[in-house]
């Protein structure tokens, strides 16, 4: 089941495509990230998504709705842009949120004290939002937005201003509420945090898909071949193996590019010539991928 | 309908909060207050002292000077405060040159004002010269009161000329009048002081006065609290739990709410002043209801304007230039209300009645003055309002679910124009 599906979406403002026919599918369940560079038009899909902007055609379903109305209970979003009631204090800021999200008196004597808790805001919580510092308040409206116990949580970029500690504390939260099963969207360009979090990725550039996998595809994908070796000895015999097609020297590292073949063979070669001190098989950090395939769309384009 | 009501809840209960509702409630009250003590204080006389007040004379008839005097020290006796000072400038060479030196001392400052009576004054056609130099507008009652005791002097000596008894002169001239308002009942007829009269004049105006304050007094209250979603991004939070209509319409219910509690609390003070001072302001349940029914109407429309100018503007100083013409519109009955009172039948009261924004405000001004409105009048002018309502709140809604997401320029009149055709 698919908690969210985007088909042939599209959005221009004036003359700039921000989003030009976008197809996706969130699986129900998955950790699925957002990557692009800045201006990619990622904020406008999740604006899309949440049916806060309307799409200039296409069609988008959450829970299998195109009703985005009537799903708005079982959604948390955090926009980009953050804001709450500077003058409200933060617990009945965090009970106002809850509140219009359909939880009763009830539930929310609970929730509130239990959200605070999880964000470290507990001794915070008769303070006004005016005096929180940023992070405290990216904390609390990362609270407001899952107040409701969503089952789809949608986050415009989380990890920004928030220090590593904070960074870590909110990791762990989502990596929580995916081990329950929810659906998890964020978008980011900071790499290493889609990284470690996602299950799937789609990288957008200039409205336009340019990747849509599961991460594990996209790295075995896009494995370069390249192999990083250090070896005792003479290491001029390596450029004659069959299956090289470069070498690469930096200092006693050889960044070695093969061919097809399988890294195994490489490595039995090179036992049996020469000592083995250092064996690595590179694969590709996101970072790199990324690098490669928005510069490559990018000089498409023009 | 839940939501839409969460989000009237916090709009009452935050405005509510605030130091401009609190100030704003207390000071109207307050300010009408403080007028009327001080209003009364003044006249009571109990002002501090005044500068004397020199009045030159030059009596040509030669008979007056003594009245005159009589009647200054009689004044100066009771009025401690003031003092007009006499001061004689009787003919010395001839009477142009007398007065000729008289005027002089008046450019001079030496005095204050210059009379000259006539020879003729008492059995001819000649008159009192009353003649003052930049008079200080301080001076002017100061005046007012001289010039009697000229006149009275002229008039008590006519009498004693044509031998008229003055008591019986003032036997004929003293009519007993009592203003009588019958009561409800036999035997509780009530005497009408002046105050009451005033008081009857005064009704319908402050029932006009509430609707305005009740529809410009919180929509200063709707545009802060749009302006500030905007400003700190709310908006987008909001929206991923309400649809911009609920939002909309959760506002305008909450701030109704602030109306209506500020109408009631003014309307209750102002009730018990009127008790307070016996005054009998003669309000039916049949004016209390229409009084509803038009504030909410009048409301709803007012509120749904600001919405649209609100959603579309930065900051509380853009929504100002904006406000212009819409508070022009408002002010208009508040400019004529004399002559709506005065006529409430009149073409230009009818007239208002139909021109929705005003509505609400001309029709309970004019059903407070106690006219014959029409029941159909007051039927059409509810349907005309209504309409109006729906159709400003469809354009409302449109232009805010668009605007509250925009920032930066003001979008134009063409845009807003294209946001009204979307779907």
């Amino acid at each position: 089941m698919n908690a969210v599906t985007l088909e042939n979406v599209c959005k221009s403002f004036g003359q700039v495509h921000a989003v030009d026919n976008l197809s996706v599918q969130v699986p129900a369940g998955s950790v699925y990230g957002f990557l692009g560079p800045n201006g990619a038009g990622k904020t406008t899909t999740i604006r899309m998504i949440m049916n806060i902007i309307r799409p200039d055609s296409g069609r988008i379903e959450i829970f299998q709705d195109g009703q985005i109305e009537r799903v708005k209970n079982r959604i948390g979003y955090m926009p980009e842009e953050r804001g709450l009631y500077r003058k409200m204090t933060v617990r009945k800021v965090l009970a106002y949120f809850g509140a219009i999200k359909g939880l009763d008196t009830k539930e929310l004597a609970h929730r509130v004290p239990h959200w605070l808790q999880r964000v470290d805001l507990a001794g915070w919580a008769d303070k006004r939002v005016e005096e929180l510092s940023r992070g405290m308040h990216q904390k609390l409206q990362f609270a407001v937005t899952v107040i409701n116990n969503p089952e789809l949580v949608i986050l415009d970029e989380p990890f920004s201003g928030l220090d590593p500690l904070n960074q870590d504390l909110l990791k762990n939260i989502i990596l929580e509420m995916r081990n329950e099963d929810k659906t998890i969207i964020f978008s980011t360009h900071v790499m290493h945090e889609a990284e470690k979090l996602c299950d799937f990725i789609l990288l957008i550039n200039k409205g336009k898909s340019i990747l849509d996998d599961t991460l594990d595809h996209i790295r075995s994908r896009q494995s370069a071949h390249t192999v990083s070796v250090e070896l005792v000895g003479d290491t001029g015999f390596v450029e004659t193996l069959p299956m090289v097609t470069a070498v690469k020297s930096e200092g006693n590292r050889l960044d070695v590019s093969l061919t097809d073949a399988d890294t195994q063979q490489f490595l039995q070669a090179l036992v049996q010539r020469a000592k083995v001190r250092a064996f690595e098989v590179k694969v590709p950090s996101l970072h790199e991928i990324f690098v490669n395939l928005v510069g490559a769309s990018d000089a498409q384009n023009s | 309908m839940h939501r839409i009501l969460k989000v009237a809840q916090r709009e009452y209960i935050e405005t509510a909060k605030t130091k401009t509702f609190i100030i704003g409630l207390l000071m109207t009250p307050v300010i009408i207050g403080v007028i009327i003590f001080f209003t009364k204080a003044i006249s009571g006389g109990k002002a501090g002292p005044r500068p004397d007040i020199v009045v030159g004379v030059t009596d040509l008839s030669k008979t007056l000077a003594e009245d005159i005097k009589t009647s200054f020290d009689d004044y100066n006796k009771r009025n401690p405060n003031r003092q007009f000072l006499l001061q004689r400038l009787d003919i010395q060479q001839d009477a142009n040159s007398t007065e000729a030196k008289g005027k002089t001392k008046l450019r001079n400052g030496q005095l204050n004002a210059y009379v000259v009576l006539d020879e003729d004054i008492l059995e001819g056609p000649g008159k009192i010269r009353f003649y003052t130099y930049k008079p200080k507008p301080a001076n002017v009652d100061a005046f007012w009161t001289i010039e009697n005791f000229f006149r009275k002097a002229v008039e008590n000596r006519r009498y004693e000329i044509e031998k008229i008894d003055k008591k019986l002169l003032a036997r004929l001239r003293n009519v007993p009048l009592e203003r009588l308002e019958v009561g409800a009942a036999e035997g509780r007829e009530q005497v009408q002081s002046q105050g009451q009269r005033i008081a009857g004049m005064m009704v319908p105006f402050f029932f006009m006065y509430l609707i305005f304050m009740g529809m410009v007094g919180t929509g200063q209250h709707m545009l802060s609290s749009i302006i500030e979603e905007k400003n700190s991004r709310i908006i987008e939070v909001l929206l991923s739990a309400v649809s911009p209509f609920q939002l909309m319409a959760g506002k305008i219910l909450g701030l109704a709410g602030i109306g209506l509690t500020v109408m009631t609390l003014w309307s209750a003070a102002a009730y018990a002043a009127a008790s307070w001072q016996g005054l009998n302001v003669g309000v039916t349940p049949q004016l209390m209801v229409y009084f509803v029914i038009y504030y909410i109407l009048g409301y709803l429309l007012f509120s749904a304007i600001l919405t649209g100018i609100g959603s579309v503007c930065n900051t509380i100083k853009e929504t100002q230039s904006l406000m212009m013409p819409v508070m022009l519109i408002f002010i208009i009955p508040m400019i004529g209300w004399f002559k709506l009172v005065q006529s409430p039948d009149g073409t230009l009261a009818r007239a208002l009645s139909f021109v929705p924004p005003v509505t609400p405000m001309v029709m309970v001004l004019r059903l407070a003055a106690g006219s014959n409105v029409l029941f159909v009048e007051i039927g059409a002018s509810i349907l005309v309002l209504a309409a109006a309502v729906l159709l400003v709140t469809w354009a409302a809604a449109k232009i805010f679910r668009t605007g509250i997401l925009m920032y930066g320029k003001r979008p134009g009149p063409l845009e807003i124009l294209r946001w009204l055709r979307q779907s």
